[in-house]
């Protein structure tokens, strides 16, 4: 269908911390099932380009639609960019997931209050339900059996898998996930990888910030190659990976494939292939 | 082995009880202010980040018992005294009970506003973060997710701000609240047995401050459940 909008559209996206400008006009469009891996070095704004898709950081221009509903801005008296209407963000969040480096589980609820927190307190639904479908999802991320447990008993990888199965429980349209794999030990990196490559075989539309260039290459449908706040490189992962055009982003890529070739994160992108064992 | 009362030590029991009552009560209303001004002092407002400044310092700075007779004699002088200029003469009488529940309430309101200022700063943020990108509101993050960790944070702190508080209360006397303090003080003048019954009160503040911190021990496993490594 030509005429259905795409998942999620940014336009020119620009923010600036200060004097210190981390976006310099930033767009992308990711059409349904779309996978987008979003790589770069470290600190040229991939983790302040997803935190301003979902409003934890507000931009100071440019325009965002999810599914073609346009996130209304405006400026204060000073000209300082906000969202016009709170509520709408609270609304366009919720049907944003998003899974962070540093997990950010909420440590005083089980790992089912976890997931279930959110459908039951945002959209309303009721708890019986809601409780029976974070069952399944915890089920299909490999974490049934610690579904009463705290998260502070978990494994970074087991607290990773139940963070993204809280996301999942909102049904989300697109999923946001900034480095998921970067905070964890090399050899739980796998199972968290696993889970992510089963939901773009499902045809979820997904935006990832990794490092794992092997994850990258195997399960993106579109790569960008982010630098300095600009979009430096972008095209299909055959393309980036096998003939990038830009002298920077290939310089890039052979550092980081040489890491992903000899070291830790080798063993983990095997493991992706290998079937579940548990 | 137990000290002859006299026929007094029921007069103490029931002290006993007031203090607890004005002790429990103060603390509830230090909660509520400790609450407020934390909000206030780690707000965006200037005005409220101001006043909450202001209200930590003036505590800080005047003598308890001088807070406690001001509230006492003074409000009501100045009430009326005010109310007479403007030609309606009123009548004001504070009840002892209710001057020192308020006094004792504002002076460790100010330290509870501390203790929780660094609860609230305690919780952390990365939680806060994840809350309202599921799409929850400010108010919603708060009630789910921050206000159940800042007991845990505040709980050490706020027992400490009780113990404190439960011997304080020994000031009320001055106002003529016949909590355990006077009541030591009238059993003393009629039995003219100063060392039995200021050691007997000493002992039963002592049992107060005892099974608080047993209490205190508990209500802390209570809120870690879970949250440390087993
Ligand atoms: N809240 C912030 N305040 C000030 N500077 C920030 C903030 N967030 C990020 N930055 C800066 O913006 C730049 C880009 O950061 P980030 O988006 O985290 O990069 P990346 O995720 O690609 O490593 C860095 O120089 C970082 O220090
Ligand atoms: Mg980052």
């Amino acid at each position: 269908m030509a005429q259905t909008a795409p998942a999620l559209v940014v336009e020119d996206i620009h923010k600036a911390f200060g004097p210190l400008e981390v976006l310099k006009g930033v767009s992308l469009s990711a059409a349904e099932g779309d996978v987008i891996a979003l790589i770069g070095a470290s600190g040229s704004g991939k983790s302040t380009l997803l935190r301003c898709i979902n409003l934890l950081e507000i931009p100071d221009s440019g325009r965002i639609r999810l599914r073609g509903e346009p996130l209304e801005m405006t400026r204060d008296r000073r000209g300082q960019s906000r969202p016009a209407n709170w509520r709408q963000v609270d609304r366009i969040r919720s049907r944003l997931g998003m899974v962070f480096q540093s997990f950010n589980l909420w440590t005083h609820m089980t790992v089912l209050q976890n997931v279930i927190e959110a459908p039951v307190h945002v959209l309303g639904k009721p708890k019986r339900e809601v409780s029976e479908q974070a069952m399944a999802l915890l089920e299909k991320v490999g974490i049934a059996d610690k579904a009463s447990a705290y998260p502070a008993h978990l494994s970074g990888g087991q607290q990773q898998r139940a963070a993204i199965a809280r996301a999942l429980a909102m049904e989300p349209e697109v999923m946001l996930f900034d480095e998921p794999t970067s905070a964890l030990d090399p050899e739980l990196v796998g199972d968290v990888l696993r889970v992510m490559r089963q939901l773009a075989e499902e045809g979820r539309t997904m935006i990832i910030v990794t490092h794992e260039m092997g994850f990258a290459r195997e399960v993106s449908s579109e790569v960008i190659y982010l630098h300095q706040g600009r979009i430096e490189e972008q095209g299909p992962p055959e393309q980036v990976f096998g003939s990038p055009r830009s002298e920077r982003c290939r310089q890039f890529l052979a550092s980081h494939l040489s890491r992903d070739r000899n070291g830790p994160t080798a063993a983990a992108v095997a493991a992706v292939d290998q079937p579940t064992a548990s | 082995m137990l000290p002859d009362l006299r026929g007094y030590g029921w007069m103490l029991w029931e002290g006993l009880q007031l203090t607890l009552l004005v002790g429990l009560a103060s603390l509830l209303l230090a909660i509520l202010l400790g609450l407020l001004g934390a909000w206030a002092k780690l707000g965006a407002s200037r005005i409220a980040r101001g006043i909450a400044g202001t209200y930590t310092t003036v505590v800080r700075g005047v003598p308890e018992l001088l807070l406690i007779l001001l509230v006492f004699y003074g409000t009501p002088t100045l009430i009326q005294n005010t109310a007479a200029r403007w030609g309606t003469p009123v009548y004001i009488n504070l009840d002892p009970f209710v001057s020192g529940v308020l006094t004792l309430g504002f002076i460790y309101g100010a330290f509870a506003t501390e203790v929780f200022r660094g609860a609230f700063l305690a919780v952390p943020p990365g939680q806060i973060e994840a809350a309202r990108a599921c799409g929850m509101s400010r108010h919603l993050t708060f009630r789910r997710i921050v206000l159940p960790q800042v007991w845990r944070f505040a709980l050490p702190g706020l027992g400490n701000v009780w113990m404190v508080l439960i011997k304080a209360t020994a000031l009320i006397s001055v106002i003529q609240l016949d909590e355990l303090m006077r009541k030591t003080q009238i059993a003393v003048g009629a039995t003219k047995l100063p060392f039995t019954f200021y050691f007997v009160a000493s002992l039963m503040y002592l049992g107060i401050t005892v099974a608080s911190m047993l209490l205190q021990q508990r209500f802390e496993a209570m809120a870690n459940r879970g949250v440390r490594r087993a």
